[in-house]
């Protein structure tokens, strides 16, 4: 690992003073991300600002129908958590399936989504629950949060202060994991709110997208048997040496049709 | 550099670090606790798991700096006055090891496990272990060793 | 009471150790004054190195030593010779060896290659230092596969070897083989590879060198299996006596093969602690591991079988083609000649057999032995062939095995391929097998998997093994005034448990308290000779050799015994530790012998104090062959193609069974291992550029906890080898012969109905998703 200052500040406004005044900084949540890339020496940042002290990023709480998380939540937390399995258990769900018991111990939704790696589990639920990103300047739509490939709309120094997910009538999870990093090689969130249905893709293209033509399908009928026929086009698809294209692309139609099924 | 006071193993530490030092090296190579282990770059392999404030946590992933105030248990903190912890007791009862490199973070990963969850049955064992690995046992004698183990912390 | 004879299940005396964090692996020694060392090695492929510049590096904080090629050419070091025991291509020329250096010289041929070695005060200087070390390649083409290698027009990968051809080797009769063919009712052919895999122990490679200018001698520390051979190379390489090199492994994290290797950086790490005289340390990471430590299997194999009317074997017909990687490794030309050849053919009765067998050189680390070195490659293709041979002639796979496996007293047999088959009974072990699998049960599971839209499976395979390994063994004991026992024994354990069995056959036959026996393996300098680990040869050589030794010192015991009694040494009987004369019933314990042996005053005429200490050379004549068998169950998802092994039932005849409970961990061990390279593990190169694809934990999956099956066990135990004295068969690589043909074939018996015939391993999810597609395509 290169050589950097570490500030463990109490406050999001010394975070984002720090943040003003180094060099090349980085934010640091849970570290699961961040430190495993800085210790193979593939990124340097010059100051490392840990988030972990700060208590406006901490909590879960439901108010009405929605459910807000804090940016410093741990996988673990959302997974146990009483709240969030009576508001939406499919995000506790997908929670308890992200990496290991340990990993699930340090890693947070804000680390995650800021991250926003392909193959992330969070940003499926985010664009299928049509989720709220809370920043320290502004509210984001969670579908125009992630741009691209490890790619945010966060600006420089905007810190991820908690998201807010409108509680579904219905939603599940289903992840299909990488059998050696256990990122997943494509999940599929579906959720069905009032009169609306979204399908939320992640692992499967550079971005976590929605796949259009299930939500059609499903908003009439709400049953696996409503996406029989329906293929998925190859188009943009990830191939990598544990799936090509076309496989994902399968899996995309029967990972929808299950969560449909699960969802109930 | 950050100077930190934490407890490990019950004993306070305080320790003069640099950032960049993640937890496992100084565990390993300033309080010479080499019980912990390193087998991977990636976080994959699980062989450093300790337990912080309790919980089991990679100590390849977190900085040194991040345990000021942390109370901390390593391997090395199990046993009791010269006695087993039940946990390792099942493990060597079960022929649980072999190489032995494994098993540090086993035995955290399994110790945190059976406290967390005190119905635990084989499934959720199997579960709970997919972030360690071992290339040894094929896996069937640590899932016996955990769920004994686990029954004799219940007591 | 723990009970600690031979055929106990003995709790392990390393565990203690290994369970409170108090083992003493590489990484955990840390001499006074240490240094550390990193690596720079090879980003390609194949290339040329048109220069090397140091100069920047070397005048980096903390850098105290740069070593590259130039050093090797200025000092003349010698290139590590393989030791490859086929040696000779089949037409008697040598086979081509090139010369391999510690370090690369002007040309880099795969990926990881070393290139230097810089050491510096801490192992971030190094690491700092080895960035701005320039080196200027020029990239040539590279090839990865063995079969494009052999094409004419394949990149040469030596200037001097044409078509980077290794060596070839045949076995069996070929023209009787031949006829065979010409006169089958059937041929069943079959194209299948066993993919290139690694052993990835969970900890990874390192060792510390140093040097001491006042008596002229290296010390290594080495995680390696191996102390004896190494040290021969690594002073071959340094052009040194072997006596001045001590070698010494710690406490080792499992090796597999992988750590048995003369690899490069021992040889860099002696020369720079010479020259910086400082302890050196060097740990490689996860990275090197999967870069850098040899590789195993890789084989291409074309197998035919004949067989007549009534679906009896008449002949078989093995064709196979290795990737050796860059350079002859230790005994890598070994692996896919004389290696998968004896065993050819598993335990059936097969009157005529050919194998031929080609290794080849393609840009990517080396081959070297991995657990079961060539057998369980052998056993995967008469496997898969008896498989698809029940499916072409219709057959039900389980009675066409039935009516082919040698029948029991056919043995002692020579196979037409020259084993020695001694003892065994294969029918019984394949259909004790066949009881433990519950096939009554199966119609339903098989309903309960259908309902769920999945398809259900069963394969058996029975497997023929032979162990392998160094053939002589060295033990000594040492006994203290206080009745303790110091074992030394040139075999090695890499967690295997020899430091609870070996005690085990000592105190069995001495009758001398198991807790008071230390056991030493490991160092050069505690025993003279030491073939370590490797060929499951540990209980088979290093066993006997232990047992061997004990009798001798019983011997001695009986006399000294007899001596006190004033009795006869033949009528001294050890019983419960307590030697009694059979005629008189006098009696006096092993522990007052022991004290005695150190007594002047009480030992007879001829005996010297100490005079119970007992060196010994233990040289089994011939091999021994384990064999077994292994059946699996197998669920699939026929949507997503992903493979669950349900259950496996496993029955092995190692002969006589030293520590059950230890036998019991080889068994599933290698099952673990057989069950990643059959559905999950593989290393990949890119074709082109041939980088390394799968270089971490990230790409390279190996068996979690959740892929594991539920195992059953037993052993059969009516047929020890008169081989070696303690009657046991090599038992670790057996797992890694049966689960891949049982695993592999249980997933094609699920997909019978769908028309799928055969998937190359590993059977990924998408390959098996892909193989029902391609049937369901072609079925229409
Ligand atoms: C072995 C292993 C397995 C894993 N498996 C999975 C898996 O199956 N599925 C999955 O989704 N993930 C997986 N992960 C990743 C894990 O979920 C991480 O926790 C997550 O990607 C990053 O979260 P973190 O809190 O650790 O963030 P960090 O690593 O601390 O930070 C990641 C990035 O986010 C930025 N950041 C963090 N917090 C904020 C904030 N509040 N505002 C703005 N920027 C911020 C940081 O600057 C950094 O760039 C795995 C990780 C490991 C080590
Ligand atoms: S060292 Fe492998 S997970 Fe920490
Ligand atoms: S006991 Fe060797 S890796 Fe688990």
């Amino acid at each position: 690992m290169y050589e950097f200052e570490y500030h463990q500040p109490k406050s999001l406004e010394e975070a984002t003073k720090l943040f003003a005044d180094a060099d090349d900084p980085q934010f640091m949540a849970g570290g699961q991300t961040i430190i495993p890339v800085m210790k193979q020496r593939l990124a340097m940042p010059s100051d490392i600002i840990d988030l972990g002290k700060i208590s406006d990023l901490q909590g879960i709480s439901v108010d009405g129908g929605a459910l807000t998380i804090g940016a410093m939540t741990h996988h673990n937390e959302v997974a146990g958590s009483d709240e969030v399995r009576k508001a939406i258990p499919a995000l506790a769900e997908l929670a308890s399936h992200i990496g290991d018991p340990a990993v699930r111990n340090r890693g947070t939704i804000g680390g995650s989504i800021a991250n926003n790696d392909p193959a992330a589990d969070y940003p499926a639920a985010l664009v299928a629950l049509g989720a709220t990103v809370q920043t320290t300047s502004r509210e984001i739509a969670a579908e125009d949060f992630f741009t691209a490939m490890f790619e945010t709309a966060l600006d420089e120094g905007e810190m991820i202060v908690n998201v807010t997910f409108p509680a579904p009538e219905k939603a599940a999870y289903e992840k299909f994991p990488n059998p050696a990093s256990r990122y997943a090689t494509t999940g599929v969130f579906v959720a069905k709110t009032g009169e609306s249905v979204r399908v939320a893709v992640t692992g499967a293209g550079a971005c976590v997208f929605r796949q259009i033509d299930f939500e059609k399908a499903l908003l009439g009928d709400f049953s696996p048997s409503a996406l029989d026929g329906l293929t998925v086009s190859t188009d943009g698809l990830n191939s990598d040496l544990h799936a090509s294209a076309e496989y994902r692309a399968n899996l995309i139609s029967v990972l929808a049709k299950r969560a449909v099924k699960h969802a109930g | 550099m950050p100077v930190i006071s934490l407890t490990v193993n019950g004993n306070p530490v305080t320790a003069d670090v640099e950032p960049r030092w993640l937890l496992s090296r100084l565990l390993r190579d300033h309080l010479g606790l080499t019980g912990t282990h390193v087998g991977c770059d990636t976080s994959q392999c699980g062989a450093c798991v300790i337990h912080v404030d309790g919980k089991p946590v990679k100590s390849c992933a977190m900085l040194a700096a991040q345990a000021d105030g942390a109370q901390i248990t390593t391997i090395e903190g199990l046993a009791q006055k010269g006695k087993l912890h039940p946990m390792q007791e099942a493990f060597r009862d079960n022929h649980a090891l072999q190489c032995g490199f494994c098993t540090p973070g086993m035995v955290m990963m399994s110790v945190a496990l059976a406290t967390e969850q005190p119905d635990l049955d084989e499934p959720a064992v199997r579960k709970g272990l997919e972030g360690n690995l071992c290339r040894c046992t094929g896996y069937q004698n640590i899932i016996n060793a955990v769920m004994v183990g686990a029954k004799a912390m219940r007591g | 009471m723990e009970k600690y004879g031979i055929g106990q299940p003995v709790r392990r005396k390393e565990d203690v150790r290994f369970l409170t964090g108090t083992g003493t692996y590489i990484d955990d020694i840390k001499p006074d004054n240490l240094i550390h060392a990193v690596v720079l090695r090879s980003p390609h492929a194949h290339a040329k190195i048109l220069d090397l510049d140091t100069s920047e590096a070397e005048t980096m904080p903390g850098v105290l030593c740069i070593v590259t090629g130039k050093d090797w050419v200025a000092e003349d070091f010698q290139p590590m010779p393989t030791k490859s025991a086929v040696n000779k291509k089949i037409d008697g020329t040598p086979l081509n060896q090139p010369p391999r250096h510690a370090i690369a010289i002007d040309r880099v041929r795969y990926v990881g290659e070393p290139v230097a070695l810089i050491v510096a005060e801490t192992l971030v200087q190094a690491q700092d230092a080895a960035e701005v070390v320039e080196v200027d390649y020029e990239e040539l083409e590279a090839v990865t596969d063995q079969i494009k290698a052999l094409e004419p027009g394949a990149p040469q990968i030596w200037d001097d070897i044409e078509g980077n051809f290794c060596i070839d080797f045949e076995l069996g009769d070929k023209e009787g083989t031949g006829k065979a063919f010409e006169t089958a009712d059937h041929v069943v052919k079959l194209k299948l590879r066993n993919q290139c895999v690694t052993a990835a122990p969970i900890e990874t490679r390192g060792a510390i060198a140093s040097y001491d200018k006042d008596t002229g001698k290296y010390f290594l520390q080495n995680a390696t299996q191996n102390v004896h051979a190494n040290r021969d190379t690594f002073a071959s390489v340094l052009k040194i006596p072997s006596e001045d090199l001590h070698h010494m492994a710690p406490d080792v994290g499992g090796g597999f093969g992988a750590k048995n290797s003369g690899y490069p950086e021992p040889s860099l790490l002696l020369y720079a602690a010479k020259k910086t005289d400082r302890p050196i340390k060097w740990i490689g990471d996860r990275n090197e591991s999967f870069a850098a430590d040899t590789h195993g299997r890789d084989q291409a194999t074309t197998v035919e079988m004949a067989l007549d009317k009534d679906g009896m074997f008449l002949g078989l017909r093995t064709r196979t083609v290795g990737n050796i990687g860059a350079y002859c490794w230790t005994v890598g030309p070994f692996t896919p000649t004389g290696g998968s050849a004896r065993t050819q053919g598993g335990p059936y009765y097969i009157p005529a057999m050919h194998y031929t067998g080609i290794a080849a050189f393609t840009n990517t680390m080396p081959l070297d032995p991995y657990r079961g070195a060539g057998r369980p490659e052998g056993s995967f293709q008469i496997e898969r062939i008896v498989e698809l041979a029940a499916r072409e002639l219709g057959m039900d796979p389980v009675e066409l095995r039935r009516k082919n496996l040698m029948p029991a007293d056919s043995l002692p047999r020579k196979t037409p391929m020259g084993l020695d088959v001694d003892t065994g009974n294969f029918p019984e072990v394949f259909e004790r097998t066949l009881k433990m699998s519950d096939r009554a049960g199966f119609a339903k599971r098989f309903e309960e998997s259908a309902r769920k839209g999945l398809r259900r499976g069963f394969a058996i395979a029975p497997y023929l093994e032979c162990t392998g390994g160094g053939p002589k063994e060295f033990a000594g004991v040492k006994f203290g005034k206080d009745g303790s026992a110091t074992l030394r024994v040139g075999s090695m354990s890499t967690g295997m448990g020899q430091e609870t069995s070996m005690p085990q056959i000592l105190s069995d036959t001495l009758g001398i308290d198991f807790e008071k026996i230390t056991y030493v393996q490991g160092d050069t300098d505690a025993t003279p000779i030491g073939g370590g680990h490797g060929g499951s040869r540990n209980m088979e050589v290093g066993g006997s050799a232990v047992l061997q030794c004990a009798r001798e010192v019983l011997v001695k015991a009986k006399q000294l015994a007899a001596h006190l009694l004033n009795s006869n040494a033949d009528d001294m009987e050890l019983k419960e530790s307590v030697f009694t004369d059979v005629k008189t019933d006098q009696n006096v314990s092993m522990a007052d012998v022991v004290a005695a042996s150190f007594d002047q005053s009480r030992l007879p005429d001829g005996m010297e104090a100490g005079a119970l200490d007992t060196d010994t050379i233990f040289e089994r004549e011939i091999i021994s062959c384990p064999n077994g068998c292994h059946s699996a169950e197998v669920e699939v998802d026929p949507e997503t193609g992903t493979v669950q092994v349900e259950h496996m039932w496993i029955v092995d005849d190692f002969g006589t069974i030293i520590n059950p409970m230890l036998a019991d961990g080889q068994v599933m061990g290698g099952v673990a291992q057989g069950l990643g390279q059959a559905l999950m593990e593989e290393i990949v190169y890119d074709e082109d550029s041939g980088q390394l694809v799968t270089g971490s934990l990230m790409d390279y999956a190996l068996p979690r906890a959740d892929s594991m099956p539920k195992m059953e066990m037993a052993f059969y135990e009516d047929a020890p080898t008169a081989k070696n004295p303690l009657g046991v068969k090599g038992s670790g690589e057996a797992g890694c012969c049966g689960a891949p043909p049982a695993i592999v074939n249980a997933v094609l018996d699920a997909l019978k109905e769908d028309g799928v015939t055969h998937i190359e391993m590993p059977l990924t999810p998408e390959k098996v998703w892909r193989a029902i597609q391609d049937a369901k395509q072609q079925g229409a």
